[in-house]
């Protein structure tokens, strides 16, 4: 029989929330044995292709993956953490003993403590022949494209607009694969008006109050009938379509691991707004039993950069519990933590999540502004459709039209609250501002703005564009953010599209800045008839000009 | 079919390696997963349901759902959505022309 190994803090599973927590304990003297059920570290952030959301701090601006790249780096780097790949935990029974299979043999370990890491599973829909093959989760298609760079089909109907399926869409279209449309059973969009928005430019159909009946196909999805809902969510008799597809995606929501934590027998309760049965959990992220900690989806379906600051908290915890010094700075780290975890949920978007919380007993929110928890804007017509109302815009734009006069200016098509700051911490003039809370709308003082386009290139919803109106007599450009294949060249004409993504007029590339600091989110500048300046927000390539 | 140009991210693809899928030789890349490998030659049918016979293939690819089980190698019920592909792998369809007794 094998002999039981000891261990000081054992993380299950090497997502962002694992990773975090490793480093966090680890920095702190605490020996870390990190396990993975895969043969690499990452969870699903390694199919991140996205700027992410959030402060600074915690790496707002960056692409996932790269966020992934740095924390990885410091994991090996950290002589504290031993880090078990292609170790899948089959077990943990009463007296904490936990059992890890690797490379088929099963090994015994003791942990003083345990972070479980575990994160989610897509939830499922039911509807006529949903078991086809075509019938994916949308996580699965990001595997195949972002992971083995494998096309998962050539054309695409989503169901379900939050941000996963609204980000997936659009790195389906980076991707090369067509979107049919999304249909979103509720009667607004679900995920960040941002990510709506630039799937309307690219011309792709959000049709909000719609579900899908069935799928068509015997083999493999053919296509699917999809239909309008009343107010009730009953059918509309007569509004059946057939939508042409040949791969149905599902973004319906997530539900938490919690298969291990229930062996253990750790107290879970079902909250529906933090996607099922979630472990109950203290501020510190310990769950009913003692040394047993959480941290990211697992304790409830949040976001990647939440599940970070969550490992962090538990990974100082374990450290505060079992370490032997700097107990006083590991308290002022996990205060710090907390407060960051609270400005992140405190907008209106974080509603949700605090409405679960309270349900679990947990008093997040001591800081909690209510000024923070509505929308300042109507925005309305915009989640409905993902396109602003002329209100919005006019919110947004100079309040008279002569400060267009002085030359290139940037416009924030930003209206929502969201934690993000990008664009403001961006400007090297410091000419967009939030009011200093990273939920607010940004404005840009457009006496400071000098219309250098580096915003465009750092927002993550990819919602700044400079216009210099009187470019000349009759044109104006515009510059918009581009992360598609093929890349322009300077001099060549290309279509350009509004917010709805109707074609408007041809325009001609005067400026590309494609280089390191942009980091593959090009600024392209179009010169365009000046009719078309407060219109003219996408433009598209012509595959045969590049062969 | 396999994405050849990407305007974010770039492919570092292992090396050339053949496989069987029941019996036919295919070409897949080493450490891509078995099911990544299929798709990438066009097949999306993976095994079938044991008693109503219905197409199954991948659906979560992260290892939870069981949609994508083969037998691979022979042992069966493998999670071919995260297990790697190796060179000379036998990869088999489950439950196709199995009869179950009520």
């Amino acid at each position: 029989m094998s002999k039981i190994q000891n261990l000081e803090l054992l993380v299950v599973g090497g997502g962002p929330a694992g990773l975090s927590a490793a480093l966090a304990a680890a920095n702190y003297g605490i020996k870390v044995s990190l396990t993975e059920e895969r043969e690499f570290l990452g969870g699903q952030l390694i199919k991140q292709t996205h700027r992410f959301f959030g402060s600074e701090k915690e790496y707002a601006g960056t692409r996932g993956i790269d966020i992934l790249k740095k924390l990885i780096d410091e994991v090996n780097k950290n002589n504290n953490i031993e880090v078990l790949l292609s170790s899948r935990v089959l077990g943990i029974y009463e007296d904490n003993i936990v059992t890890i299979l690797n490379d088929h043999k099963m090994k015994k370990y003791y942990p003083q403590s345990i972070i479980f890491a575990t994160g989610a599973s897509e939830k499922f829909l039911a509807f006529e022949n949903n078991d086809l093959p075509g019938i994916f989760g949308a996580g699965a298609v990001q595997t195949l494209m972002n992971v083995y760079g494998v096309m998962p089909a050539t054309n695409v109907l989503m169901i379900g607009s939050g941000n996963i399926g609204l980000i997936v869409c659009y790195q389906l279209l980076q991707a090369g694969v067509k979107v049919a449309a999304i249909v979103e059973a509720a009667p607004k969009i679900g995920g960040y008006s941002v990510h709506a928005s630039k799937l309307r430019r690219l011309g792709v159909p959000i049709l909000t109050s719609h579900t899908i009946k069935k799928a068509i196909g015997k083999e493999k999805v053919e296509g699917a009938v999809i239909c309008e809902l009343d107010s009730n969510w009953n059918e509309v008799k007569g509004t059946e379509q057939l939508i042409k597809c040949d791969a149905i995606c599902l973004s319906v929501g997530l539900t938490p691991l919690v298969d291990l934590l229930k062996q253990r027998k750790v107290k879970t309760t079902y909250v529906s707004e933090l996607g099922g049965y979630v472990p109950l959990r203290d501020e510190n992220m310990e769950t009913s039993i003692k040394n047993l900690f959480v941290a990211g989806d697992v304790s409830g379906i949040e976001e990647a950069t939440a599940a970070m600051i969550e490992g962090q908290i538990a990974g100082l915890s374990v450290a505060k519990r079992i370490g032997k010094n700097s107990k006083d700075e590991i308290e002022e780290r996990i205060e710090e933590a907390k407060n960051e975890l609270e400005l992140l949920r405190s907008g209106p978007v974080g509603k949700k999540i605090r409405k679960g919380l309270s349900k679990l007993g947990l008093n997040h929110g001591k800081n909690y502004n209510e000024k923070f928890s509505e929308e300042a804007l109507d925005i309305s017509h915009l989640m409905k459709t993902g396109v602003p109302s002329e209100e919005n815009l006019k919110n947004k734009l100079p309040s008279e039209e002569k400060v267009f006069d002085k030359g290139p200016i940037a416009i924030s098509e930003c209206f929502q609250r969201f934690p993000c700051d990008p664009c403001v911490k961006s400007c090297p003039f410091n000419a967009i501002s939030e009011n200093g809370n990273i939920n607010n709308i940004p404005y840009v003082d457009f006496e400071k703005c000098t219309g250098c386009g580096i915003c465009v290139s750092k927002c993550p919803g990819l919602a700044m564009f400079v216009i210099h109106k009187n470019f000349s007599e009759t044109t104006s450009v515009v510059i918009m953010p581009y992360e598609f294949l093929p890349r322009p060249h300077k001099g060549e004409i290309v279509k350009v599209f509004d917010r709805e993504g109707k074609y408007l007029c041809d325009g001609k590339v005067i400026r590309i800045l494609d280089g390191k600091f942009q980091d593959k989110t090009a600024a392209v500048s179009i010169e365009i008839p000046k009719e078309y300046y407060l219109q003219a927000r996408n433009f598209k390539v012509e595959e045969g000009n590049h062969g | 079919m396999r994405i050849q140009n990407h305007p974010i991210l770039s492919f570092n693809r292992g090396k050339q390696i053949k496989f069987y899928y029941n019996g036919k030789e295919l070409i897949g890349y080493e450490g891509e997963t078995i099911a990544a490998a299929l798709y990438a030659n066009g097949i999306f049918k993976f095994s079938e349901s044991k008693k109503l016979k219905r197409p199954r293939g991948i659906f979560c690819a992260i290892g939870h759902c069981s949609s994508c089980l083969m037998t691979v190698d022979g042992v069966p019920n493998v999670r071919t959505c995260i297990t790697p592909l190796k060179d000379g792998m036998r990869v088999e369809s489950e439950n196709i022309g199995v009869e179950i007794n009520e």
